[in-house]
């Protein structure tokens, strides 16, 4: 692979960096007028863009491109170098569709004008922003910038109309705002509109030194609190090299997958809701409550967890919680029978998801899809067996695999991840290893080394990355989230496209969205 | 907390039906439909407390209706941003008198853990936007505690309280 690289992109400074302490395999500096051509070159190669994200170092801007490949798992880190004063680069919008709305948010948080962009509009912020939020020196939005990323203005034509869906809509699982262009009953073009629940957690994290930023990712996604949870606090151990007794990390896994059955069972009730099945909703419910029982008894909230230390847990689990586990395992079998009468076999159901909504790999590739998604539509990857954190390594288990791409692949991947889930808790209730649960000589104010560290987990709904760039300070110098919904979300747009409102629907739920992770 | 009269444009009425409006007050209080509304994740718990285990059909409120025009009241279950305060005023406006407004959690109560300085983008308070009625603390706060919120706007509508206050055990 690095031979390849180096034949293909002559000129270009390309290093080998270490996979265990950075999480990326390679890292590239490529100058503003070569940005095309490495991209271009990843395109044919089937990699995807994984992210595209920008750090200010106050004397220049640096714009990061994080590629990796589906089949070959094999990370590049592509870093520009921009000029802090009027920096802009050429947009990769037309290569990578979703490169569209990472551009735009860097636009607007940055002031990075991306050539040729197609629209650069705002996208999360309110129209009384006056600096850019994100720049370390407060930067100001000049004036005809500000009349630029004001709003976009829609126009009708003779044989169309606007539909507004949201952010108060009950099937849009949150404050998700969508502007659905109709033709007659079809769709013609939609477009979403975001930061209805802009949290500013990117913000904070430059504001509040590691310890104190760990209460918030269980807020960003709070149906996968854990695995946010677990992402942040691996990527800071990664960075400062803090090592993590083993039954910690078995306790992780476990908690972690108990987590995820929460989150789909959630999902499905929701799905099943949006298609107008009521029934559903309430079995889901009945089971999640047994779950929140268990992880309540050891992380002592119901929701936005905040479980996992640098190091290790904040308590210990009893056997309280190992019965309990079992118990539910046992009683979560039977209930996946339920579900499967109730929903897997409904005429109706059946009728709404089957080739509808239908993802092909390369459309998955090109928008940089991730989690049941992806898998939906035939491509194995799973960070959980490409990646192996916590103790996924020495567990078991299969990847369920869709054929189709459309609403039912996706459904069917859900639940049978309920399977696998239940199949890993069981074989890690039985491996827990006894001893420390926490590392030893671990500093109450972390200063990680200076450098930066890239880090995925499998979250319910995808892929979620971090990337953290430390100064050597008591705090972040830039931690950026590479969330799984938002580039899941992106897809809407083109799968909606010539669809009726009701699959349209149909469409936005099967993504399993969760607005304020896309909002941050 | 004392009692608001029940018509929020008209401070007194020029005939008061005492009789009447009390009936009137207890059917309110026994049937307040929410506002179908999810901001954050306070959300998740407030469909967990209409679900079958806390169950707030028991008290009158589980019929959340989709569109403003049919509700009562107002849960705002999350953090309200600058972009959605606007939105958030109009369903206010649009829900019929009388109506009342629950901030569930702590961000809808004073913005939450994302008030600090220089943040640029949380209304700190949803009680700048639109009147609240009762206050329920907690990120995100437990079902149990949504479901005394709710008794305490019936209490503030009515003037008595349903249910006893359970005892303090500890």
């Amino acid at each position: 692979m690095l031979e390849n690289i180096r034949a293909a992109l002559p000129g270009i400074n390309i290093s080998e960096t270490s996979y265990p302490e950075r999480g990326y395999h390679l890292a590239m500096d490529a100058g503003r007028e070569q940005i095309l051509k490495v991209v271009g070159f990843f395109d044919n190669n089937g990699f995807c863009l994984e992210d595209l994200c920008c750090v200010d170092y106050v004397d220049h801007l640096e714009l990061v491109y994080f590629f990796n490949k589906h089949s070959e798992p094999y990370r590049v880190k592509v870093a520009v170098r921009l000029e802090p004063d009027k920096p802009a680069a050429p947009t990769i919008s037309d290569i990578y569709a979703i490169s569209h709305w990472y551009e735009r948010e860097i636009h607007e948080f940055y002031g990075v004008y991306f050539e040729n962009h197609p629209n650069l509009a705002y996208l999360f912020l309110h129209d009384g922003i006056d600096s850019y939020p994100l720049r370390k020196n407060m930067t100001k939005v000049p004036e005809e910038d500000k009349r630029l990323l004001g709003s976009s203005v829609y126009k009708e034509s003779e044989d169309t109309f606007f539909v507004n869906l949201g952010p108060q809509h009950p099937s849009t699982h949150g404050v998700l705002r969508v502007i659905i262009k109709m033709d007659g009953e079809y769709i013609l073009s939609s477009e979403p509109m975001l930061g209805y629940l802009h949290r500013m957690h990117e913000k904070m994290a430059e504001n509040r030194n590691y310890a104190q930023f760990i209460p918030n990712p269980g807020r960003m996604d709070y149906l996968g609190a854990l695995n946010f949870n677990l992402a942040y606090v691996e990527t800071v151990e990664k960075l400062s090299g803090i090592a993590v007794p083993e039954r910690a990390l078995y306790i992780r896994t476990i908690t972690c997958e108990l987590n995820r059955i929460a989150s789909h069972l959630l999902w499905i009730g929701a799905f099943l809701a949006d298609l107008g099945g009521l029934t559903p909703f309430l079995y889901a419910f009945d089971d999640r409550e047994n779950i929140l029982d268990i992880l309540e008894g050891v992380t002592g909230s119901r929701l936005t967890y905040s479980y996992f230390r640098f190091g290790g847990l904040y308590n210990d689990v009893d056997e309280r919680f190992k019965d309990g586990a079992r118990a539910f395992i046992q009683r979560m079998w039977k209930r996946l029978d339920i579900y499967d009468q109730l929903i897997t076999k409904n005429v109706i159901f059946i009728n709404r998801a089957k080739g509808v909504g239908i993802l092909d790999r390369n459309m998955v590739r090109k928008f940089g899809c991730s989690g049941p998604v992806i898998r939906g539509s035939g491509i194995p990857f799973d960070m959980r067996k490409v990646e192996p954190y916590a103790a996924y390594s020495n567990t078991d288990f299969e990847i369920p695999v869709g054929a189709n791409g459309d609403i039912m692949d996706r459904y069917l991947i859900r639940v049978r991840e309920i399977e696998t889930s239940l199949q890993i808790i069981g074989s890690a209730l039985e491996k827990l290893p006894s001893g420390p649960f926490n590392a030893e000589k671990v500093p109450k104010i972390l200063k990680p080394p200076k450098g930066d560290v890239y880090h995925t987990v499998e979250s319910p709904r995808g892929q979620l990355g971090v990337y953290l760039v430390s100064d050597g300070s008591e705090t972040p110098y830039r931690m950026r989230w590479r969330v799984p919904s938002y580039s899941n979300l992106m897809t809407f747009p083109y799968l909606a496209q010539g669809t009726l409102i009701a699959d349209a629907i149909a469409i936005l739920g099967s993504l399993d969205l969760v607005i304020p992770e896309i909002d941050r | 907390m004392g009692k608001r009269s029940i018509y929020l444009e008209t401070k007194d009425p020029i005939i008061k039906f005492a009789l009447v409006e009390k009936v009137l007050d207890l059917a309110r209080a026994n049937s307040l439909w929410p506002l179908q509304f999810g901001l954050a994740c306070c959300a998740i718990e407030m469909m967990s407390t209409a679900m079958a285990r806390f169950d707030m059909d028991r008290f009158g409120a589980g019929i959340f209706r989709s569109t403003p025009r049919q509700a009562d009241l107002m849960i705002v279950s999350g953090t309200v941003t600058k972009k959605m305060a606007p939105l958030l005023v109009t369903l206010y406006e649009q829900m019929p008198s009388p109506k009342w407004v629950l901030a569930m959690g702590n961000c809808a109560i004073s913005g939450g853990p994302f008030v600090y300085e220089g943040q640029y983008n949380v209304v700190e308070g949803v009680d700048l936007l639109v009147p609240v009625d009762v206050y329920v603390p907690g990120c995100p706060p437990r079902p149990e505690g949504l479901l005394e919120g709710l008794m305490k706007l019936e209490e503030k509508i009515t003037g008595t309280r349903r249910f006893p206050t359970p005892e303090k055990r500890w």
